[in-house]
């Protein structure tokens, strides 16, 4: 079986359907989190916002359309390890992912 | 000898074994989005561009050209310039904020979306109505840029000689302490003529590319996770889906 419909491959998603499109999303970890804001500075997809004052100042990923692309460039500059993708963005239709698993580090064959 | 010096043939690589130096380099590697402001010295981005100039090419046509640029006024204005045309394609297509109307706006860009389906891929699609909004930078503020200008009259796919020729060039410079940023948005520069002539990029040129070049502030290298990608493997008359974690399939 085809990965790939006639069909797909005529649609082409209206990016901000929630029917079809899946952001990147984040897991994080507000125990870990200080806010100090480098994450949100360096995303690409200006996805993460600082909310909240003094010990309550943590990282959010927005909540509304976060244009994330699931780099994970956050992870790689957060020097406490308060943040990484869980789920992989994915616009559905002409655009589907195919052929991917599940995230992993650099693997040691 | 030199005790890191590989021997063709020779060096084994065990299960598990540690990463050798050059595939640090490779899996650390992060685009860097955040600079200093102190110059990158010239003889290490001549050295860098030596690693480029070493990239393979098909037929070895070498179907590149470089144009470095450290003038701040210049990359400014150039930045200015990117904003700017940003701006008429979110005019034009960006149907969530245009003032021409949100029906009319998607009607558009839903035709240019099917001509464009690469460069209007729903990221650098997101990308150009942050860039018109000014909240991310299209040089991010590094003090040199590469222009990778693509010869269209090389061997069979020019672009992907390119692509192994700026790959060079960032890992090069990964591996002496400093950042980068591939900048696919230089090819909005190609549209106007202004950029054209000012650098003089006649045919056989074409801007294909940028890489931002400088050193990073705070540490954003490292290793990451990926999605792990299927492999289709053919071996002993059976072919197997290479998946995570060894659970592979034999079809
Ligand atoms: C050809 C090419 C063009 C790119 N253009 C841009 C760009 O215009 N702006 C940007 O911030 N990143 C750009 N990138 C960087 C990618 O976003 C980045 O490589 C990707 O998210 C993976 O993250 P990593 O480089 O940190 O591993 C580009 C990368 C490539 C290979
Ligand atoms: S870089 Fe890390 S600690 Fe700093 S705000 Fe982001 S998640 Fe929190
Ligand atoms: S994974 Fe990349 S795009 Fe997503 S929030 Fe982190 S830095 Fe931003």
């Amino acid at each position: 079986m085809s990965q790939f419909s006639f069909l797909e491959r005529l649609s082409v998603p209206t990016y901000d359907n929630d029917e079809y499109a899946t952001t990147g999303r984040l897991f994080i970890d507000h125990e870990k989190c200080n806010g100090c804001g480098v994450c949100s500075q360096i995303c690409p997809g200006k996805a993460i916002s600082i909310r909240g004052e003094g010990k309550a100042k943590k990282a959010y990923l927005d909540e509304d359309f976060p244009q994330c692309m699931s780099c994970n460039d956050c992870a790689a500059i957060c020097e406490r390890d308060a943040l990484k993708v869980v789920v992989a963005y994915d616009f559905g239709l002409y655009y589907k992912k195919l052929n991917r698993g599940a995230f992993a580090p650099p693997r040691r064959y | 000898m030199d005790e890191t010096a590989v021997v063709a043939g020779e060096t084994e690589v065990a299960t598990g074994a540690d990463w050798n130096p050059v595939e640090r380099v490779i899996l650390e590697r992060r685009s860097v989005r955040k600079y200093k402001d102190r110059q990158v010295p010239e003889n290490v981005v001549r050295r860098i561009l030596e690693a480029g100039r070493f990239a393979p090419s098909a037929g070895n046509a070498q179907p590149w050209k470089f144009i470095v640029i450290r003038d701040r006024a210049m990359l400014d204005e150039m930045e200015r310039d990117v904003v700017r045309l940003c701006k008429v394609f979110k005019f034009f297509l960006d149907w969530r904020t245009s003032p021409l109307g949100r029906s009319a706006t998607w009607l558009m860009a839903q035709t240019f979306i099917r001509i464009k389906r690469n460069q209007l891929h729903p990221i650098p699609f997101g990308a150009i109505t942050l860039i018109a909004e000014g909240k991310l930078r299209a040089f991010h503020g590094a003090p040199t840029l590469i222009l990778l200008l693509e010869d269209r009259r090389g061997v069979s796919r020019p672009q992907v000689d390119i692509g192994c020729c700026g790959e060079n060039i960032v890992l090069a410079a990964q591996s002496m302490g400093l950042g980068t940023c591939w900048v696919g948005f230089v090819e909005l520069l190609k549209y106007g003529l202004k950029w054209r002539k000012r650098l003089g990029i006649e045919f056989p040129y074409r801007i294909c590319e940028g890489i931002c070049l400088g050193y990073p502030v705070g540490n954003p290298q490292g290793m990451i996770e990926r999605e792990v990608m299927d492999v289709d493997w053919y071996e002993d008359g059976a072919m197997r889906k290479v998946r995570q974690g060894g659970d592979d399939v034999t079809v």
